[in-house]
């Protein structure tokens, strides 16, 4: 069931509110680091930094990249699906595992891999759909998961076996979610809070649903 | 409270590990800052526009990585202060 913004079955909270300084136009940025031979990234949707703190991993629209050298060249990295073109909408690693990393895409859900991108598997039981927008790793329990699906099955999922089964438990925030993180602020009921920043602005909500 | 531009997308976040009050939020308008758990946000550089993703190193939490939609790189060393273009 879709609730509106008023009977939602969570109430997600704006984060911050107020006009902000403008910025003044600035000439077109250089081109990114490139090695020769990868892709454009085409539009940028996420970025993460591994454990190691060495490995950069980068979410576009022509892929999945990886950086080991600070961000000064990039190397494309398949993921193993069907689909002949994946857009990767977000990414989110693992702070104490390096190897651990979850890829969220616009049209085959979401993928893992347990050994820094040498091989990956798809972790979708459960989700009502595969255009994922957002994917948080709790900061004090790696296994336990949120994912923001969009479209079919839209809606907040959490896993607690780092994917192995997604559950829907909640309609999300209002407008469309462009990322998704859980972020070690406790909330005084036992919790931590879920911030996603979405077309609305940033909205935050206790992750306790 | 406030110093996010009103009801405009935010792209990408990001939040220190070692200090969750520390975050950033990357949007067209520009890259902010908030020390406050998001209570409040200040701007960090007016070079830097149209940001699509932001991240910072777990292992050195002064380090943080800025994307722009076209994937220019930027990296500050200091917490987000000072920025340089990555080439």
């Amino acid at each position: 069931m879709r609730f509106d913004n008023l009977t939602r079955t969570v109430v997600w909270l704006l984060v911050a509110v107020a006009a902000a300084s403008v910025f003044q136009p600035v000439p077109a940025a250089a081109q990114h680091a490139k090695p020769a031979g990868p892709p454009g990234f085409e539009h940028v949707h996420a970025l993460t930094v591994a454990a190691d703190g060495r490995t950069l991993w980068l979410g576009a629209h022509a892929g999945l990249f990886r950086s080991q050298d600070g961000g000064r060249t990039w190397q494309s990295v398949r993921l193993p699906a069907k689909a002949p073109h994946l857009d990767v909408m977000a990414l989110v690693g693992d702070l104490r595992d390096s190897r651990l990393l979850y890829v969220a895409t616009h049209e085959a859900g979401v993928f893992r891999s347990q050994d820094g991108g040498g091989s990956w598997s798809q972790v979708n039981t459960g989700l009502g759909g595969l255009d994922v927008h957002g994917v948080a790793v709790d900061p004090n329990e790696s296994s336990k998961l949120h994912a923001a699906v969009r479209g079919q099955g839209e809606g907040v999922y959490r896993t607690a076996d780092a994917g192995g089964k997604w559950v829907r438990v909640d309609d999300g925030p209002a407008g469309e979610v462009k990322v998704l993180a859980s972020v070690n602020i406790s909330t005084g009921m036992g919790g931590i809070f879920l911030y996603a920043g979405t077309a609305e602005g940033l909205l935050r909500n206790p992750d306790c649903f | 409270m406030g110093g996010l531009p009103t009801r405009r997308t935010v792209n990408g976040f990001a939040v220190n590990p070692e200090n969750p009050k520390v975050m950033f939020a990357a949007m067209r308008d520009g890259l902010f800052r908030s020390a406050d758990a998001g209570e409040s946000w200040k701007p960090v550089a007016k070079e830097l526009k149209n940001m699509a993703a932001v991240a910072i190193n777990p292992k050195r939490t002064d380090e943080v990585y800025a994307a722009s939609e076209d994937g220019t790189l930027y990296v500050s060393t200091d917490g987000g202060t000072t920025w340089t273009e990555r080439r």
